[in-house]
């Protein structure tokens, strides 16, 4: 005899349940950032011509620039405990054609933390500024041409360059 | 034969009649428990970014030569709770003796939740915040501070970003 059979059925009830845990959680992560900065100089002039006009010897022994003071400004970035210089040359004397007015009757006064008064030399650079370290300096040069009844008539040039210098 | 095949038939039927009477079901109740714990995980596009030279009259603000920083901040947390992005330098800028100011270094951000600040050693800063669980992505450009006063070379800055899910 065949048996039948049947296959009771079960109910099964699933219950679930979420919890959060208490605990905090983090996580970190790090960037390196890295900058250059390397040895740097700038140098602005207020002015690119100075123009010294006649006058008598006896009542004006020295003749003030038309245009008045420079106004410098001297940008450097150097090393930490780096000099940086400001330095002027003259590349010949005064000329007027084959007259000559010597480059050391131009002298100058200085204001401005780190400058300095000079004369000019056509043969070695005169230091007008110097610095320890980096950073922005502003002064001011008012030049001055020695007069003298011994100068030959005439209109003399001479090329003055500055050099600002930041290792 | 007929007698035979009649008398199984009927037993069938009885027996299934029996089985029908006294049928029962049984339910059984089972548990199943999900453990959610509070997870952070924090990815950035990048582990590095560097500031090129530049002239501080023509280039006043140095931005990094990788771009901006692309984040993904993961985060599960109690309901309710604020998960924070923050960041914080190791120190300030430093060359041999020579330093810059951590401080010279500012950042503007894209996304919800991310906002701009400035970098800073000695606390934490925020870099975004949201409130519950979730999945955030936005971008974090920086810029460095650039200065006639800083002295020639190279300069290094441990960032350390953190991500907090309470």
């Amino acid at each position: 005899m065949r048996h039948l059979l049947r296959i009771l059925g079960v109910t099964a009830v699933v219950l679930v349940v979420a919890s959060a845990s208490a605990s905090a959680a983090t996580a970190t992560q790090n960037v390196t950032a890295t900058a250059t900065v390397a040895a740097r100089a700038t140098l602005t002039l207020s002015a690119a011509t100075l123009t010294f006009a006649d006058a008598n010897p006896d009542t004006t022994p020295s003749i003030a620039a038309t245009e008045g003071a420079i106004t410098v400004t001297a940008k450097g970035r150097t090393s930490t405990g780096g000099s940086i210089t400001l330095t002027t040359v003259s590349a010949d004397d005064f000329k007027s054609g084959t007259d000559v007015i010597l480059a050391s009757a131009l002298t100058w006064t200085a204001s401005g933390a780190g400058y300095a008064a000079g004369t000019m030399n056509k043969a070695t650079a005169q230091s007008v500024g110097s610095w320890t370290g980096p950073g922005n300096n502003a002064g001011q040069l008012t030049f001055a041409l020695a007069n003298s009844w011994s100068y030959a008539t005439g209109s003399y040039t001479m090329a003055v360059t500055y050099t600002l210098t930041a290792p | 034969m007929r007698v035979r095949a009649a008398t199984v038939t009927v037993l069938a039927a009885v027996l299934a009649a029996a089985l029908d009477a006294g049928a029962a079901s049984q339910a059984q109740t089972v548990t199943g428990t999900a453990v959610i714990g509070a997870i952070a995980k924090l990815n950035l596009s990048t582990s590095s970014i560097t500031f090129p030279d530049a002239d501080p009259d023509t280039v006043p603000t140095i931005a990094p030569s990788q771009g901006a920083i692309t984040i993904t901040a993961k985060a599960r947390a109690s309901l309710g709770a604020t998960v924070t992005l923050t960041v914080q330098a190791a120190d300030d800028f430093r060359s041999g003796t020579a330093t810059i100011p951590a401080a010279s270094l500012t950042w503007s951000a894209t996304g919800a939740g991310f906002v701009g600040g400035t970098m800073n050693k000695a606390a934490a800063q925020t870099v975004a915040s949201w409130t519950d669980s979730g999945n955030r992505t936005g971008t974090q450009s920086y810029v460095f501070q650039n200065s006639w006063n800083y002295a020639a070379g190279t300069y290094s800055l441990t960032l350390t970003y953190t991500l907090a899910a309470p």
